[in-house]
This record gives structure tokens, sequence and C-alpha cells, in this order.
């Protein structure tokens, strides 16, 4: 028994000594370099996802260029609206 | 050794060639290290929890945060309907923890880097999520695809956009992981390189930024296994409650 009484109090120095080290600060520091590291691809798979989809129309109404280059758009601005809807969930979780 | 920094992707057969109808299903070096990380997980679990210590040992204190840390990330982003998908997601964040993490060791082989084994894992996650999504929510799922408040007009080129960032999640997924993994095992061995050419003269600078360099691979291999799953909980969470 008398060792989990010394465990208690040596758990209770060490936590207020976390406290005091501001462990909340390292945490949001992995976390942004976590959120740094996903919004890139984010932009880059849209535009790349949305480009293939116009190649393949393309393929089948045999209207080369025109669809891959549309869609290249329209998968540049899906990229743009992943990109804002994931900081946006960023921004909520650090509030 | 060879010196070129691209060597160490390479795959190679182990043993025999097997090969069913027209496809190679040999065993490479690949297969050997996703082998390799699974029995390494499930002895790390069979020796944490085999004595359970009130006061833990270090093994026994490794599963028990790494259990808090998934079931926590689990709940705070897909909420408590997710709870039965807990398996699945705490065996993928360990399996592509360990795959990274195995990685790190010199003349190991980082399965991770390679996009087919990232494509094939966010394919999965990608079907699995669709599959339920359509399983709670019938057709109603497709709601997903049509924001609220958008006008009649827009409504068409709206729900193509919404398609295509819905098809863009596992290739963004997939290529975060492996492009992160390739970027940085290509870095390592190329400043490794320097130090070999440089010398015993020159080479003191390019080896501090390897060991530098190491430390940072160990943070992103840990980093990206957690991104891989929290994404994988938020895409379940789309799935499981639908919110738009």
């Amino acid at each position: 028994m008398k060792k989990f009484s010394e465990l208690s109090t040596r758990l209770k120095i060490a936590k207020k000594k976390a406290n005091k080290n501001s462990l909340n600060n390292d945490k949001k520091n992995t976390s942004s370099l976590g959120a740094a590291l996903k919004l890139s691809t984010e932009m880059v798979a849209a535009v790349f996802v949305g480009s293939i989809i116009g190649f393949i129309l393309d393929n089948w109404f045999d209207s080369k260029p025109w669809l891959t280059i549309i869609f290249f758009f329209v998968g540049a601005t899906a990229g743009i609206l992943n990109v804002i809807r994931s900081a946006k969930l960023m921004q909520k979780n650090n509030d | 050794m060879s010196t070129n920094p691209m060597h160490q992707f390479i795959v190679y057969r182990i043993g025999p060639e097997i090969s069913l109808g027209n496809i190679d299903i040999s065993f490479t070096n690949a297969s050997l290290f996703m082998i390799i990380s699974a029995l390494a997980i499930i002895s790390v679990f069979f020796a944490g929890t085999r004595r359970k210590a009130v006061i833990p040992t270090k093994i026994q204190l490794l599963t028990e945060l790494s259990y808090t840390l998934v079931s926590k990330m689990i709940s705070d982003t897909a909420g408590s309907k997710a709870k039965p998908y807990f398996p699945f997601i705490f065996s993928l964040f360990m399996f592509v923890l360990f795959c990274n993490m195995l990685g790190m060791l010199p003349y190991s082989f980082t399965v991770t880097s390679h996009i087919i084994v990232t494509f094939a894992l966010a394919a999965v996650i990608f079907i699995g999520v669709t599959i339920i999504g359509f399983a709670n929510h019938g057709v109603g799922y497709l709601k997903l695809f049509i924001p609220s408040g958008v006008p009649v007009v827009l409504l068409p080129i709206i729900v193509i956009i919404e398609i295509i960032s819905y098809l863009a999640r596992p290739v963004s997924l997939s290529v975060r992981l492996f492009a992160n993994m390739m970027a940085g095992h290509t870095m390592l061995k190329v400043f490794g390189g320097f130090v070999i050419s440089l010398g015993i003269i020159g080479g003191w600078l390019p080896l501090s930024f390897t060991v530098a360099l190491t430390g940072l691979e160990i943070l992103i291999a840990f980093l990206q296994a957690y991104v891989f799953a929290i994404l994988t909980c938020i895409y379940l969470n789309d799935a499981l409650n639908l919110n738009h």
C-alpha cells in the first residue's frame, strides 16, 4: 500500500511540472505540422482527379482536348474548396 | 551497396517465382516487411497485455497509451457511433505506424514508400466508407454532394465539384503518405551519399544533417500514421452522421 501512496505523490509532482512546461503548446506544434502536410496534397489530388476524369470523358466523346481543359479547372476549384474546408475544420478544432 | 538514392525502393523477389494466371504473386521484400510489421504488432501487444499490472510495465504502458490515443481520436472526430469501427482504425493506424517505423531501421525496406501499398489501403477505406454511408442512409447519402443553401442554377456545377472532391479523397490520402515517406528516405540517402563523397574533412556537416533529418523522419513517420488514421475517422464521420 505504501508503494501506491508514494506513486500518487510522485504523479502529483509530475503533473504539476508538466502543467508548468505548457504541454499544450508543444501539442499544438505537432498538430499544425500535420495540418501543413495535409493541406498541400489536398489541392494536388483534386486537380489530378479532375484532369483524369476529363481525359476519360474526352476519350468517350471524342472531344479532345476540351473536356480535359474544362475538368482541369473544375478540379482546381474542387481543390480550393477542399483546402478551405480542411482549414475551417482546423480552425474549429483550435478554438 | 549502391549510392543511388532510389536504390532503396527496389522491390525484388525472395524465393521462387509464383504466378497466378498472368499475375505475378511471388514473395518479395515488400511482402516480407509487411509480415514483419504485422508480427511485430502482434508480439508487442501480446507482451503488453499478458500481465495486467496496476503499476504498468513500459510495454504495457505503450499498449495502453496507443489504445487511448486511437479511442480518443475516434470519439473526438467521429462521435460515439464510430465505436464499432475501432478495431479497423486501430489496426490501420498500427500497421502504417509500424511500417513507417521499421523503414527507419538501416538496411530495411519502407513498405509505405510505394504508392501501390498506400493506394490499396486508401481504396479499401474509400470503398468501405462509401458502403457504410449507403448502408446507413440509403439514397440519402447522395445528399453529401448537395450542400445546403445553394441556388438551383449553380447546382449542376456544384454537384460535379463535390463529386470530384469526394473522389480526390483516396488520392490525397495515399499520395500524402507515399510522398512523405519517399521524399524523406531519398533525402536521407542523398545526405548520406554526401558524407561518403566529401570524406573525413568535409563530411561532418552532411553527417550532422543526416542525424537531424533522422529525428525529423521519425516524427514524420508517426505523424503520417496519425494523419492517415484521423482522416479515416473524418471520412467515417461523414458516412455516419450526415451533417451537410
